[in-house]
């Protein structure tokens, strides 16, 4: 047996103990493309049964890794086949039954999420794509478990600027649906430029159509164990001392998340998919995306800097997984939920992070805008247009770009909203007096940029 | 491929269709609950075409499943070292007082470990104990695990049990 020292040892524990060391998730896909039926009420009845039939060891599978390993895993989630393909062949213009079928699946196996109320729609729609995004604000109403996202731009597509209008009017829809819970249906729900097709995160996740029967995927996390190497740094050390810790521990918790996949996977009896090495913050205090960027070397986030600050993490997280794990995959890299991130949340409050400092991050950061509060009154022109340029942003830089912006109905700009647990606390940003009508009127599609031409 | 499912909807249908008092599905097939419910009212008996009465079968994970559960025990695993599989790391932080060590070591011996490794330090009245042991293979992990987790106390001391694989994932290429 191989011995470790007790510096080794210690680092672990100290990682679980101290640092909020986890896997955030373990996502099972099911593929759900079989469920088709002429019936929606059929759809609805294989829909559930297959995702009970498959999904009922999960979360007692799961524990048992947990307990076995010392690892805690926070949540443990269900993807599946995005619904659009799957409900096409009912014909039903209302897909609310669906979504029902998959929340009373999720409560039966005791999951805390399952997402794939998805179309996707970056080159056009389908009779089902549209049927799905008009049952969208009822099914994030009246369900407490389901996520919904949508795919509107591509660097090989393009954006669907129609779409895109259609996607805002659904955020409005939604949030005002759920007004009396601070508009939390649009928590919810995601919009994507570049879908990832095996993101175990919600509440983008779903399963692709490339996927096999049913993959079982993680979600590491860690952002305080991130932060509390780069606190054990000298404030003379240089950037590339910070860029190899960061990666050297985004190596070790990548391992964690290699193991545990591995693991799971085997005991379900399933294929491992991916290991997702994201930081994805939490309201915890030093779970905090923010924390580390400030202790890179801005004085506080939305400070100069901070994109290049959120470049160097972003980029060395990366390189620490893929040396870990042959399965690297998902959305990768740092995530910058706005209301889950302690340090965040604090920085709007100081006015250091405003809403345009936070389209430049998404540039670098491996996600989106995630998370922002905005007023709920917002004009559809302008947030139509904010969900346009990240969409941009995404397709010309051939990444993915998501938004998960939520209009909080009654509040204005500086007001505070509490959706409670991890999606913690949103300040309502300011969009800004100025739309973009005639881009909104004018419609159509964005066409493709010279990137997507590398066949 | 098998039939993949049964609805409420199909029985509905074999029952109008004069489909009598038994219904053949494939083994792997999977019945709705729904179905289920129908049938029974119906007194309709829902057989598996391997014979007797249908039951619910292990999920079909279909045909990469086989092959990855053939790889994934063959994938590569950081600097494999003898004994794996058996080790333990016990890594306890406690008041200190007389005896604690034998306490925590008698057990051990119980339970059929060997212990490989000890360290022990006290700090400022607190000791902080790190064990290497391997399993004889005549007690499980679980079973150690939460036979040790079980001694102590809040007020005395707290033991926390890994696989020694978690440390091999993390410190090892």
């Amino acid at each position: 047996m191989a011995p470790y020292t007790d510096r080794e040892i210690l680092e672990l524990v100290r990682m679980v103990d101290l640092e909020t060391l986890d896997v955030r998730t373990t996502t099972l896909g099911i593929n759900l493309l079989d469920c088709a039926d002429p019936d929606l009420e059929s759809t609805c009845e294989k829909i559930y049964a297959k995702v009970v039939h498959h999904a009922s060891k999960l979360i007692e599978t799961a524990n048992s890794v947990a307990a076995d390993y010392g690892v805690p895993i926070v949540n443990k989630r269900i993807a599946v086949t995005p619904i659009s393909l799957v409900a096409a062949a009912c014909g039903a213009d209302n897909l609310v039954p669906i979504a029902r079928a998959m929340d009373a699946a999720a409560k039966e196996v005791g999951v805390d999420f399952i997402a794939g109320f998805t179309a996707y729609v970056h080159k056009g729609f389908t009779r089902a794509d549209e049927a799905l995004f008009n049952s969208i604000p009822e099914a994030l109403d009246v369900t407490d478990h389901v996520c919904s996202s949508v795919s509107l731009a591509s660097t090989k597509a393009g954006i669907n600027m129609d779409a895109t209008r259609r996607f805002a009017q659904i955020v409005l829809e939604t949030a005002h649906r759920t007004a009396d819970r601070g508009g939390l249906g649009a928590c919810k729900l995601v919009c994507f430029s570049n879908v990832v097709e095996d993101n175990p995160f919600v509440a983008g996740a779903h399963m692709g159509i490339g996927e096999a029967e049913t993959v079982l995927s993680v979600g590491v996390s860690g952002p305080g164990v991130v932060r509390a190497a780069l606190a054990r740094l000298s404030p003379d050390d240089d950037l590339t001392a910070v860029a190899e810790t960061i990666k050297r521990t985004s190596f070790k918790i990548t391992r964690i998340g290699e193991l545990i996949g591995r693991e799971t996977a085997r005991r379900l009896n399933t294929i491992f998919g991916i290991v997702d090495v994201s930081l994805a913050p939490t309201p915890a205090p030093g779970d905090s995306v923010a924390d580390i960027l400030e202790l890179i070397g801005v004085d506080v986030t939305g400070a100069p800097g901070t994109t290049a600050a959120l470049a160097l993490l972003t980029d060395a997280v990366k390189k620490g997984g893929l040396m870990a794990s042959s399965s690297v995959g998902g959305l990768s890299g740092a995530f910058i939920p706005v209301s889950e991130d302690q340090g965040m949340i604090e920085a709007v409050r100081k006015g250091a992070l405003s809403l345009a400092k936070l389209e430049a991050m998404t540039t670098v950061c491996s996600v989106g805008l995630d998370m922002v509060a905005v007023p709920g009154d917002i004009p559809e022109d302008i947030l139509m247009g904010i969900i346009a340029d990240e969409m941009a942003v995404g397709m010309v830089n051939s990444k993915t770009t998501a938004c998960r912006i939520i209009p909080v109905p009654g509040l204005g700009p500086g007001d505070t909203v509490e959706w409670g647990g991890l999606l913690g606390t949103g300040i309502v940003q300011d969009p800004g007096r100025f739309g973009c009508a005639n881009l909104l009127r004018r419609g159509g599609r964005i066409p493709a940029p010279m990137q997507g031409f590398r066949n | 491929m098998t039939r993949r499912f049964l609805t409420a909807e199909d029985v509905r249908r074999l029952i109008q269709g004069g489909g009598g008092g038994e219904l053949v599905v494939d083994a792997e097939t999977v019945v709705t609950p729904q179905a289920l419910e129908v049938a029974n009212a119906a007194g309709v008996k829902i057989n598996s075409g391997a014979g007797g009465a249908w039951q619910v079968p292990q999920p079909d994970r279909g045909p990469d499943a086989a092959r990855a559960m053939k790889t994934l025990s063959r994938l590569p695993e950081p600097e494999a070292g003898a004994g794996d599989g058996t080790g333990v790391i016990l890594t306890v932080i406690g008041k200190n007082r007389l005896g604690v060590l034998a306490e925590i070591t008698a057990f051990l011996a119980k339970s059929g470990c060997n212990i490989h490794k000890v360290s022990q330090e006290i700090v400022e009245g607190y000791f902080h104990l790190i064990l290497t042991v391997e399993l004889d293979g005549t007690t499980s992990f679980e079973s150690l695990k939460s036979g040790i987790e079980c001694l102590g106390g809040e007020d005395d001391f707290v033991a926390r049990v890994m696989h020694e694989r978690v440390f091999r994932f993390m410190h090892r290429v």
